[in-house]
């Protein structure tokens, strides 16, 4: 038991914030992927969402294909084509598994996102858009200050699902090597025979890592949510 | 018809693996949405210690990664002992062998890790849609069978399950095409499903770029027919029969 516990002490540095010379790395690399991923996923869902919702048929068709293929493939599937088959030589991208991670994240998030915000975007009651264009807003001020905004605010809850369940999806960049909490404790595994008492403790202990962010997380946003319901919307709008 | 770069062995190779996919996500799917409907029936059941089991099980596998799942499963579990031990009760037994000849696996043991935790994943969020389904139920229906003298088994197979499925069996559709594409995560456990069938061509030609967008194709072709499977399911058992 001592032995398990002095291992894991002894990796702890590595797990959290990677090893030295490789950081940021860890859990710690894994919360940076996530946050950047689903910032990152956004700016490109607006877009996606809009031309899902455009008039001009040819780029519906481009936005739905956009949407349907990231979602419709595994992300593991996903990182392993950014990385070897557009990021790697044969374009003469030669991306890091860390720029190919990102950009696989990113496109990911996205589609998921621009599925969100068009439904959302499709919630927005027509007597709030009607009153903003009544009140003399420009096309642009009324997409972004009452659209957009209407859309993201009721549909938060799926959002903050949306980007906790990307933080535990990062655990699959694994597979092209970047060193996030799962490599980390690959690696410190290693191959050493002598390390096979500890698998389970060290795979145990990130799964604790993982669930206490992920329980945590989600808690706070369930409780933010209560504080905040969609019902109310309304009426803040109508007294700023 | 087909491009040069598909050769036969190739070819049969990549048919071998996308059968196995298949058939773990028939069988795991299936295996999910049991488990799922009982932890979601047994945290509503006001029996605490079930109610707290569930719980348990719901909160544990919802908040772990798939992939932490299945290397838990797969590596870490069969190192707990040592290696004479770990022989025969994991890769050296009569029923791992029967399985192997059955079903042409080298290692059935990554296999049939892989497929525990992908069941234990998918039916924690299954056992929340499910609980959230039978909550939609109207109070009317529900009283309306105890009125009638329904004992509690008769109400959860008469009233309980078929509608609380067919509520929430939208979003269970969802959450089963996303069990689909996390088969692939099993390729990572050495399991020879497609997605590794589709590594393993790589390997061999160093065409990454070509089986990669084949694998994508095929993985969209299969979530296609999965989603229009389960609408027929829908409308077959769930709306016409109710």
């Amino acid at each position: 038991m001592n032995d398990h516990i002095s291992f894991l002490i002894e990796k702890l540095p590595a797990l959290l914030f990677g090893f030295s010379g490789q950081r940021p790395g860890g859990l710690f690399l894994s919360l940076i992927l996530a946050v950047l991923a689903v910032a990152a996923g956004f700016c490109l869902a607006v877009p996606v969402s809009g031309a899902e919702r455009s008039r001009w048929r040819p780029l519906r068709w481009c936005a739905v294909a956009y949407v349907e293929f990231f979602r419709g493939i595994p992300l593991i599937l996903l990182l392993v084509l950014v990385h070897q088959g557009v990021g790697g030589v044969r374009f003469g991208l030669n991306w890091s598994p860390r720029t190919s991670a990102m950009v696989a994240l990113a496109l990911y998030s996205s589609a998921y996102q621009a599925e969100i915000l068009r439904a959302g975007l499709a919630a927005v009651p027509q007597e709030l858009v009607e009153s903003a264009r009544l009140m003399g807003s420009r096309p642009r001020q009324v997409y972004f200050l009452v659209k957009l905004r209407y859309a993201i605010r009721v549909m938060l809850p799926a959002f903050t699902g949306q980007a906790i369940s990307l933080f535990k999806d990062t655990s699959v960049v694994v597979v092209i090597g970047v060193a996030e909490v799962m490599t980390v404790a690959r690696m410190a595994l290693g191959a050493d025979v002598t390390n096979a008492p500890y698998w389970v403790t060290m795979y145990s202990f990130v799964g604790i890592l993982y669930f206490a962010l992920a329980f945590t997380l989600s808690r706070l946003s369930q409780r933010w949510e209560r504080r905040s319901r969609p019902s109310d919307l309304v009426h803040s709008y109508f007294s700023y | 018809m087909t491009p040069n770069w598909l050769t036969p062995d190739l070819l049969n190779l990549l048919l071998q693996g996308l059968l196995l996919t298949v058939v773990l996500t028939a069988v795991t799917a299936a295996l999910a949405l049991i488990l799922g409907v009982a932890a979601g029936t047994m945290r509503i059941s006001g029996n605490r210690f079930a109610a707290g089991l569930a719980v348990l099980h719901v909160e544990t596998h919802r908040n772990l990664p798939a992939l932490v799942l299945m290397i838990i499963w797969a590596f870490a579990l069969p190192n707990l002992f040592p290696a004479e031990l770990r022989r025969s009760i994991f890769f050296d037994n009569a029923f791992l062998n029967w399985l192997n000849s059955w079903s042409g696996l080298s290692l059935p043991y990554y296999t049939l890790a892989a497929g525990v935790a992908l069941v234990l994943n998918t039916s924690a969020y299954l056992a929340e849609l499910f609980r959230a389904g039978v909550g939609a139920i109207p109070q009317q229906h529900v009283d309306a069978a105890r009125t009638l003298g329904a004992s509690r088994l008769k109400l959860f197979w008469t009233v309980l399950l078929p509608q609380g499925l067919r509520t929430s069996f939208p979003a269970i559709s969802t959450r089963l095409i996303h069990h689909l594409k996390n088969t692939a995560l099993a390729a990572f456990v050495a399991t020879p499903e497609f997605f590794h069938s589709a590594q393993t061509a790589i390997t061999r030609t160093f065409l990454a770029l070509e089986f990669l967008m084949l694998a994508a194709i095929v993985y969209l072709l299969l979530a296609f027919a999965f989603s229009g499977l389960l609408r027929w399911v829908e409308k077959q058992w769930l709306v016409a029969g109710g």
